[in-house]
């Protein structure tokens, strides 16, 4: 009953891809290539974001009356606005992070004159929709397991990025911004954080929410690039351009691996759609923050991602590149008094004088 | 860019200038180190602009490209403000090393300022073959192609791309429309003329030498 085993692991291993194959004297462990996790449409249990928009041929002043309410509603002197609680860096203390969009990939001069690129990170509008205690976040078994592997309770922090007209959206999306005071947002997302890391829904993310100096980790999609043959989208090697190949210059070749398997193993390299996935880029040095613009220089360019796609920045989960110090706390008054540009001491600034060696 | 303006001049020029460059390096002696060429190629735009100058010292023809933003940049001077027929002299690579060669102790060489750039209606000749690109092809003006075989010029004619002339959204791709022209020199005036003043009692300052004792 080989073949039951099998999938029967194939089930259990379902998140981590591994496949254990035990069968004669000796036990492989083959991985699949990859995870598909592709989805081009929302889940169905998932809340309808925007609405149907169909035309409604308001008149000019009915027009003009809705955008006066959605003004009075959310730009209202007696808003409640709660205080900037202002979350510096703590050593042991997972924060949330910050929905950016990647606008920008521009060149550096360090002080030692090596010449490196740097990718601009611009944190628009960035609000705590909402907080997610640990016995809800508890529910999701993904979580919990990874809470177990950890010993210590997790808790979430809804973030939410770029705040549009309120009509755009269901009532039932827009329902979930209440607490926080501000309009519906286009990108909503969840951060794993520690309980003592709670914020206030309502407070406004900044660029400064990072120091420079700070090592960071990116997550986005990565770019789309469609239906992708085999030496693309896994390295393969392809056959030869000359010397009599027939018809064969970008095939896989043989995909078989045996006479004792006389099958295709799953996850066998094929061609098929490549990009579109979401990936982790681990330990960029941050260079530069622009406090007026709130923009992220990062170091390299190889985030992943289309110019003004969504990209999530946190604390990074290297151990040897988190800091063993905490963080000062910027408050608001002390934030409007910074600098626009805050450089890392390593990089030239272009006011400076010449490098002289 | 602007701000790195203020640090250095970055003077006007073009390729078939002659520049010469003074860039600090830890390891020359004197930890400065100068270069002076033909600017055969000026690419990139904004910070990475870059320019490229060509020598031949020791009958080795020698190419450096140059970030004009560079911080280790420390002076750019123009010894001969000129164009050429070309705004590309990559052909230099495959003419006669005489072509390439400026002494490193040249002059710079005022020409009177009429306002507008002098052009060199030089034509150079090419080595004989074999040549780093088919320059029977590249249609350069300021070259001078010797006579080639027939199937050169066939295979040539099979694959040009005479349509390019007509393409109008090419040009717009390569080239600022007029519109936006006008937008950036908008912005960058009142700097330029900031820049423009500074630069003006610098150099009055340098030309000024102090009286020496006869007596």
């Amino acid at each position: 009953m080989n073949w039951c085993r099998s999938v029967q692991s194939l089930v259990k291993s379902a998140f981590s891809g591994k496949i254990r194959q035990e069968s004669s004297n000796y036990a492989q462990l083959r991985y699949m290539s990859r995870v598909k996790s592709r989805h081009t449409a929302p889940r169905h249990f998932w809340m309808k974001k925007e609405r149907a928009r169909y035309p409604e041929e308001l008149s000019s002043e009915n027009e003009a009356f809705l955008r006066e309410v959605v003004s009075d509603r959310y730009e209202s002197p007696l808003r409640h606005h709660p205080p900037a609680a202002p979350l510096a860096y703590t050593p042991g203390v997972r924060r949330c992070g910050l929905v950016a969009r990647k606008i920008a990939v521009q060149p550096i001069w360090l002080s030692n004159g090596k010449y490196v690129n740097t990718t601009l990170l611009h944190v628009a509008d960035n609000h705590v929709v909402g907080y997610v205690p640990p016995e809800m976040l508890n529910q999701n078994e993904v979580v919990r397991r990874r809470w177990k592997e950890q010993y210590r309770p997790l808790a979430g922090l809804v973030v939410g990025a770029d705040q549009e007209d309120p009509t755009k959206f269901t009532k039932e999306y827009a329902n979930m911004f209440l607490e926080a005071g501000i309009m519906p947002t286009k990108k909503l997302t969840r951060f794993t954080i520690s309980p003592e890391a709670a914020l206030a829904p309502g407070t406004r993310l900044r660029a400064t929410h990072f120091q420079v100096g700070d090592y960071v980790d990116v997550y986005a999609k990565t770019r789309e690039r469609g239906f992708q043959g085999v030496m693309k989208r896994w390295g393969f090697a392809g056959q030869p351009a000359t010397h009599g190949a027939t018809k064969t210059h970008r095939r896989p070749g043989g995909i078989g691996s045996g006479a004792q398997k006389s099958r295709v193993w799953p996850g066998q390299k094929m061609p098929g759609h490549m990009g579109g996935q979401y990936r982790n880029l681990r330990g960029l040095k941050i260079l530069r923050i622009n406090t007026k613009h709130d923009i992220i220089y990062v170091l390299g360019h190889a985030v992943p991602g289309d110019h003004n796609d969504y990209v999530l920045i946190h604390d990074t989960v290297l151990p040897l590149r988190r800091r063993k110090e905490p963080g000062t706390v910027i408050t608001d008054e002390e934030a409007a008094q910074l600098p626009e540009d805050i450089f890392h001491p390593d990089v030239h600034q272009m006011a400076a004088p010449s490098i002289v060696f | 860019m602007l701000r790195r303006r203020t640090r250095i001049e970055i003077p006007e020029f073009y390729v078939g200038s002659v520049l010469a460059v003074t860039v600090s390096d830890p390891q020359a002696p004197g930890k400065t180190s100068r270069f002076v060429g033909i600017c055969i190629l000026r690419e990139g735009h904004g910070l990475r602009a870059t320019m490229t100058l060509r020598n031949a010292i020791d009958q080795q023809g020698v190419e450096i490209c140059y970030p004009l933003y560079n911080p280790t940049l420390q002076k750019i001077e123009v010894l001969r403000l000129e164009k050429r027929l070309d705004e590309d002299l990559r052909y230099l690579r495959d003419c006669p090393l005489e072509y390439s060669t400026f002494a490193f102790d040249m002059e710079p060489e005022h020409a009177a300022d009429s306002g507008e750039v002098p052009v060199n209606p030089v034509k150079v000749p090419l080595r004989p073959r074999p040549w780093t690109w088919r320059w029977e092809r590249a249609g350069m003006k300021g070259l001078i192609v010797p006579e080639l075989r027939e199937d050169f010029y066939e295979r040539a004619k099979k694959v040009s791309e005479p349509w390019h002339k007509y393409d109008l959204m090419r040009e717009y791709r390569r080239s600022v429309p007029v519109e936006d022209q006008r937008e950036i020199y908008a912005e960058v005036h009142e700097h330029v003329q900031s820049l423009e003043t500074d630069q003006r009692r610098v150099r009055r300052r340098r030309v000024f030498v102090a009286p020496k004792k006869t007596s």
